[in-house]
């Protein structure tokens, strides 16, 4: 049995983003909660090419995209309660150039979840989940739990 | 013999300024570099745009990651003979302490640099370099 619903996740995620400054600034948005993966979006913005020449945006600018979605993933696992949970490490794989002008997704989901630690997976792409232009593995260290009190229980659901 | 070879005396200083106003990412996370004792200095100066984590208040973790890989970058590109942006095979970070709303600072070591692949080590502090905030590793491919 999940421990929050489809769109209780939703919701948890989507206030956990929008308190984020910088995911603000970047324009980051909760695309969508599908089980226990969550997709997150980056619009595309010429501020934050690495390559002016191709357009192309900075690698590191998908490491942001990955360790906020992979992060955020962590609250979306059925196997644990949600928590509070610092990255302890992440490694990327960068495959291949973003195209672009186009906008970014990012999905992850928790592979591995223990008492104090949860394993997370994940990947950005433009048009397609098959054709990943980065990977990404790393793991969350579970420090608290998070106070869900204050969640609409599942009949409440708006979304 | 050192773990370092093949490595130019010193930086190319004139071609780190020129690539620190070409990365347009470079210039938005306000990235700057100054030569301390030979080595390259690279600072990501205190800014609230950054903040990942209100309450702390801490930076974006992934903003500190995306400031060392382009520190790596940018201390690869003055130690090329002939400069020209490389291009990012893998990055792999620990996080040690949270970066708080603070100035951050980052070395790097080339560790190998290669016809094609260098390997360089990053670390990232804010008090004391003793006490880094994040350490990490990158692969480059370079043209």
């Amino acid at each position: 049995m999940p421990v929050l619903s489809n769109s209780q996740k939703y919701n948890l995620v989507k206030i956990m983003n929008d308190h984020i400054p910088h995911a603000a600034l970047l324009g980051i948005q909760v695309e969508r909660i599908d089980g226990e993966e969550l997709t997150l979006k980056l619009p595309y913005q010429t501020v934050l090419v690495g390559d002016s020449d191709a357009g192309t945006l900075h690698g590191g600018v998908l490491t942001v995209l990955l360790d906020q979605t992979l992060g955020m993933a962590t609250v979306c696992c059925d196997a644990t309660e949600p928590s509070v949970t610092p990255t302890l490490d992440l490694r990327i794989d960068h495959l291949c150039v973003a195209p672009p002008g186009m906008d970014v997704f990012a999905s992850a989901r928790v592979y591995k979840a223990t008492r104090k630690i949860l394993f997370v997976e994940g990947c950005a792409y433009c048009e397609s989940k098959e054709n990943p232009i980065a990977r990404a593995t790393g793991s969350w260290v579970r420090v608290a739990d998070i106070d869900l009190s204050w969640l609409a229980p599942p009949d409440q659901d708006v979304v | 013999m050192a773990l370092v070879d093949n490595v130019r005396n010193s930086p190319n200083l004139a071609a780190l300024e020129v690539w620190l106003q070409k990365v347009p990412y470079a210039v938005f996370l306000g990235i700057k570099a100054e030569l301390n004792k030979g080595d390259i200095l690279f600072i990501l100066p205190e800014d609230k745009r950054l903040i990942g984590n209100p309450s702390l208040p801490a930076l974006h973790g992934g903003v500190v990651g995306a400031f060392m890989e382009q520190a790596a970058a940018l201390h690869l590109i003055a130690n090329m003979d002939n400069p020209a942006l490389p291009k990012i095979i893998n990055f792999s970070l620990d996080y040690l302490r949270p970066a708080r709303l603070r100035d951050t600072y980052a070395k790097c070591l080339l560790s190998r640099q290669g016809r094609f692949i260098s390997n360089i080590t990053i670390t990232a502090w804010q008090e004391h370099v003793d006490q880094p905030n994040a350490i990490a590793r990158a692969h480059f491919l370079t043209p």
